[in-house]
């Protein structure tokens, strides 16, 4: 996107003037992100409708869009705000279960802890760890790092100031860590038992 | 340490992001185009709406400010189709079928041409003979080889758009082969250089129903249902829409660089008879 903001501009101006089709190729431009932002603030069963609905509303809302002002967290706070609506209370987001890619077949030597190379099954540690936070951190971890959002899209998608943020992800990481720890602790406990590889 | 471990996972977490898998992404391009097209545009200020046209009208070059002038102009028949059932009579005949054939930067569509037999002229481009279009396009033009087709009957060119001409050669209805709502026309061939772009098949999904099928070993797609917007790059690399003229179901292939369309309310299967029979 950095390399092209005057397009992204010229774009959102035509749409702005009434120009459907400009509309429709910033849609399918920022279709995977509206998409995955919805999924991650209202589950998998409401993301589709939640941002199509953000989309339309969106459109409508066009003539409001000040011009010059950054579109993603402009659109993604439409699209998070009709998820927020969808999200069904009290429901955990069991859906949000991301699969880990097969691949990298862990090594014979255990890779050290500075590594950066996880294998697949300290991915899917890690994920389970994040899954079994709450809604907020989970939320903010996966804008942050799994659909890389900027601050100011995270604090649209979020519905919080961006001051905020940092904070949010901070507490969240923390927490994260505490969870991890405690992993580590019991899987630690599970190799000492003879045949510990399961 | 605290920190330290900290800034450990924030990197696993970046590494596990490399390898998710995420959800895939329903098409909403085409489900919210679907959308707006049937709701009412919302309220624009004119004026910024004026200006910014211009501006981008500006900044375009000679053949895209043609092309966009023309589609403003298909754009506003549209409208105007929509708009009033009177109206839309008029501009229909004018345009020829559903604002569609308004060559940009050509002569006027001609009003439609009461031919022996009836209206085949769908406002395609210049009526010539069979001849002249081959000499005018940049490609053979081929033609079905299908038992009790023939020749057609009505021939067009249009050799402004796309870029390396296009012809669309019209046979007009007979048993087998039903008549237009809109015209005498039983079925329309229309050949150009270009390809169907894949999104083009997103969104006419929406409006209709699409089946993936073959024409000579190579993807072809077969449309059914509602009429159609039908989009592709032409060969100077330019976005180009088209709408259905028949109102019938439409088969669209490519052979090497040619793209192929034919339009008939016959079955796939005769579709694809004729499709496999173009020489």
């Amino acid at each position: 996107m950095e390399g092209r903001p005057l397009d992204e501009q010229e774009l959102v101006e035509q749409a702005r003037g009434g120009d459907a089709r400009a509309y429709e190729v910033l849609v399918r431009r920022y279709q995977d992100l509206a998409f995955r932002t919805a999924w991650v603030i209202a589950g998998g069963a409401d993301a589709e409708d939640a941002a199509q609905e953000g989309f339309v509303k969106a459109w409508y809302a066009l003539p409001r869009f000040r011009a010059g002002s950054p579109f993603r967290p402009w659109l993604l706070a439409i699209v998070a705000n009709e998820a927020r609506n969808r999200r069904r209370s009290g429901r955990r987001q069991d859906d949000l279960a991301l699969r880990v890619a097969e691949d990298r077949p862990s090594g014979d030597a255990a890779p050290s802890p500075e590594a950066a190379a996880l294998d697949s099954e300290q991915r899917r540690l890690l994920l389970a760890a994040v899954g079994r936070l709450g809604d907020s951190d989970r939320q903010v971890i996966t804008c942050r790092y799994f659909l890389e959002l900027s601050e100011a899209e995270m604090a649209a998608a979020l519905g919080c100031r961006r001051g905020t943020v940092k904070s949010r992800l901070s507490r969240a990481l923390e927490r994260l860590r505490a969870a991890l720890a405690e992993q580590d602790a019991a899987a630690a406990a599970a190799t000492k038992l003879p045949g510990g590889e399961r | 340490m605290s920190q330290r471990e900290l800034a450990d996972i924030e990197r696993a977490l970046t590494d596990l992001a490399a390898s998710l898998e995420l959800p895939p992404t329903p098409d909403l391009a085409a489900a919210v185009s679907a959308r707006l097209e049937r709701a009412p545009a919302p309220a624009r200020p004119a004026a910024g709406r004026r200006r910014w046209a211009w501006r981008w009208l500006g900044g375009l070059g000679g053949w895209r400010r043609l092309a966009v002038a023309g589609l403003a102009v298909l754009l506003l028949a549209a409208a105007v189709l929509v708009a009033s059932p009177p109206t839309r009579e008029a501009v229909a005949r004018r345009l020829g079928l559903r604002g569609i054939g308004v060559e940009l930067g050509g002569p006027p569509p001609p009003t439609a041409t009461t031919t022996p037999g009836g209206r085949l002229d769908l406002g395609l481009g210049r009526r010539v003979s069979l001849e002249e279009a081959r000499r005018r396009v940049s490609f053979p033009v081929l033609l079905p080889g299908t038992a009790g087709l023939g020749q057609p009957d009505a021939v067009f060119v249009s050799e402004v758009v796309p870029p390396g001409g296009r012809v669309d050669l019209v046979w007009r209805a007979r048993p087998g082969l039903p008549a237009s709502p809109f015209t005498d026309a039983g079925l329309l061939l229309t050949e150009f250089k270009g390809q169907p772009t894949p999104e083009f098949i997103k969104k006419v999904a929406v409006a209709g129903q699409v089946e993936f099928v073959e024409v000579g070993g190579e993807p072809a797609y077969f449309f059914s249902g509602e009429p159609h917007f039908f989009t592709y790059l032409d060969s100077a690399g330019n976005f180009r829409e088209e709408q259905t003229r028949l109102a019938g179901n439409t088969l669209i292939w490519q052979r090497g660089d040619l793209t192929l369309r034919l339009e008939a309310q016959i079955s796939k299967e005769e579709a694809l008879r004729i499709a496999e029979s173009m020489r």
